[in-house]
């Protein structure tokens, strides 16, 4: 409560940042998982009703996507439906805004020990695959870069997509501007 | 200013040296323990490494309750149950674990069962679910290898929907390890030199992936000189108990070093063939690790060059010159297997093996890319990466 008093402007904005990027990735997730084939490869091995969960500890924002079947996600915008099977659990919304600002790789945090999984281990590794391909597709090559292990050398998407999710991270990144110091 | 942040921890005592397990009584009465069961093996049993053992706590007046040596080598949900039972009956108060990896998962899964109550162990499966200290329990270990007595995982084996369950918690660390050389003495050769290639794969991979950090570098590093420096003596000469103490310390400051920072893809590779050809884990580690390092070469030239210092000594590493260190850290390693393979035939490739069929490799490639170790690959592997390492580890 104290530290709200000291900035709480800056805390606010990147609690709402947070919040805004993990709309941004699950509307991406979902949009991704219906043209990509390389998404839909990965996904197809999830269970179809397989519930993956991203959030913020220990009741902070997050973001639900559900396996629905043939490599499909579908974004959840409010609660779960059922308890989640795998969830990526930040430490602390500094972390999550790390990651989402695009300042520290996927895997990087979890190697930091920035993040925690609860579920199957194998499946978070295919859903931080996933997320990286997701990655490289919404961001600039430059942002991108920073993001994840590997910039991949196959990208075909739409471009109308790809202008759609880059109007997102225009919103997003301006956030990063304001609240960066 | 960097990103960098990182977390080491390791609240393991490590009792090691000459008359190491003479220790065990003042530790566990320490601990408030009387009634200490043994978890152990079969071929521990044979070996007559117990009898030290038992020997040590009962001249100091500490009666063992009950002995459970029928540990198989792939632990189950049933063995955890049944000595978990045993434990109950015999009205014990504590657990000393006497093996390799097997043994000291068992114990560890039945530390939970005695310590958190009830008969189903998968109930307790996953991370951060045991919330409590559990009984007091330490750790033998029979083979220099796993690092098991310093990592908080166990993973067993569920028998009737075959799947492999994980344990993850930090109280399933034990009290303490007990490293002495006596219980190394009588590996023979293959086991001695595969489980060796696992703890310098835990350094080297620790070392170069992507969780490593300053604290859990300096017993990487410190690891694989002893390694380098003693393995070969003690393939020369099995009774050398000054070097096999080097190797068994090696193993449990590899251990710490990876329980912090990770292992990668030789370890996602590794597990699969495991899995699938039913491989001992050493073996697989020797095998993939030059393979693995040329594949992350680049991603790793500068970690990897520094390597060479402790690989080789201080006169090698100066006279190669920077730009080639990294490529000569692993011609030592080749070097180190060409020399294991001629005391004791560890294979150096899968064909060697004998045990490995070349249509196996796509298999084993997409059960690889689910691994857990995947994630801390320096490089980001993708199938058709893995299936070349593969390939290249063929023949
Ligand atoms: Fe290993």
């Amino acid at each position: 409560m104290l530290a709200k008093r000291i900035q709480p402007m800056a805390f606010q904005a990147r609690r709402l940042y947070v919040e805004l990027m993990f709309q941004v990735m699950g509307r991406a997730l979902q949009a991704v998982s219906e043209i990509d084939a390389t998404v839909q490869k990965e996904a197809r091995a999830l269970p179809e009703g397989f519930l993956f969960e991203m959030m913020v500890m220990p009741d902070g924002p997050r973001l639900i996507v559900e396996h629905i079947g043939n490599g499909r996600f579908h974004y959840h915008s409010g609660s779960a439906p059922r308890p989640v099977d795998l969830s990526i659990q930040f430490k602390h919304i500094a972390h999550a805004f790390l990651v989402l600002s695009f300042q520290e790789k996927t895997a990087v945090a979890f190697a930091n020990d920035r993040m925690l999984v609860d579920g199957d281990i194998s499946y978070a590794i295919r859903m931080t695959r996933i997320l990286n391909r997701l990655e490289s597709f919404i961001l600039p090559r430059l942002v991108a870069k920073r993001a994840v292990k590997e910039y991949p050398a196959n990208l075909h998407l739409p471009e109308k997509l790809l202008s759609a999710a880059r109007i997102y991270l225009k919103v997003a990144s301006n956030f990063v501007d304001t609240v960066r110091t | 200013m960097t990103n960098q942040y990182y977390e080491f921890f390791c609240p393991v005592k490590v009792i090691a040296g000459k008359a190491a397990l003479e220790h065990i009584p003042y530790e566990l009465t320490g601990l408030g323990a009387k009634r200490p069961m043994i978890v152990t093996d079969k071929g521990v049993r044979a070996a007559g490494l117990l009898d030290p053992v038992i020997a040590a706590c009962e001249e100091s007046g500490l009666d063992i309750i009950s002995i459970y040596d029928d540990v198989p080598p792939d632990s189950s949900t049933g063995v955890v149950k049944e000595i978990a039972g045993i434990y109950r009956r015999e009205k014990c108060d504590s657990l000393i674990a006497v093996g390799g990896g097997s043994a000291i998962d068992t114990a560890k899964a039945v530390n939970i069962l005695v310590s958190e109550g009830g008969d189903n162990i998968a109930e307790y499966s996953g991370a951060g679910i045991i919330k409590h200290p559990l009984k007091p329990f330490l750790v033998v270990p029979t083979t220099a290898g796993t690092g098991s007595e310093v990592t908080s995982v166990a993973v067993i084996t569920d028998t009737a929907k075959s799947v492999k369950l994980p344990f993850t918690s930090s109280f399933l660390l034990p009290n303490a390890a007990v490293i002495d050389p006596r219980m190394t003495l009588t590996l023979p050769p293959h086991i001695t030199a595969a489980t060796a290639m696992d703890a310098m794969t835990h350094a080297t991979e620790a070392f170069t992936c992507m969780a490593k950090n300053p604290l859990s570098d300096a017993y990487a590093t410190a690891a694989i000189k002893k390694i380098s420096t003693s393995l070969l003596k003690v393939m020369d000469n099995p009774k050398d108990s000054d070097n096999r103490l080097e190797l068994a310390q090696a193993s449990t400051m590899a251990g710490i070093a990876f329980s912090n920072s990770m292992v990668g893809l030789v370890h996602a590779l590794g597990h699969a063939t495991g899995a699938i050809c039913h491989l001992p884990h050493g073996m697989c580690m020797s095998l993939y690790l030059p393979y693995v390092l040329e594949y992350n070469l680049e991603t790793i030239r500068a970690p990897l060059g520094e390597l060479l210092l402790y690989l080789e000594g201080p006169e090698v590493y100066a006279t190669t010159p920077a730009s080639r260190r990294a490529e000569a850290s692993i011609s030592a390693l080749r070097k180190l297997r060409d020399e294991l393979f001629k005391r004791c035939k560890l294979p150096r490739t899968l064909k060697e093996t004998g045990s490995v069929e070349e249509h196996q490799l796509d298999t084993i490639a997409e059960m690889a890319m689910d691994d857990g170790s995947m994630m801390f690959n320096p490089k980001e592997v993708t199938l058709e990466d893995a299936r070349a390492v593969l390939k290249r580890a063929w023949a």
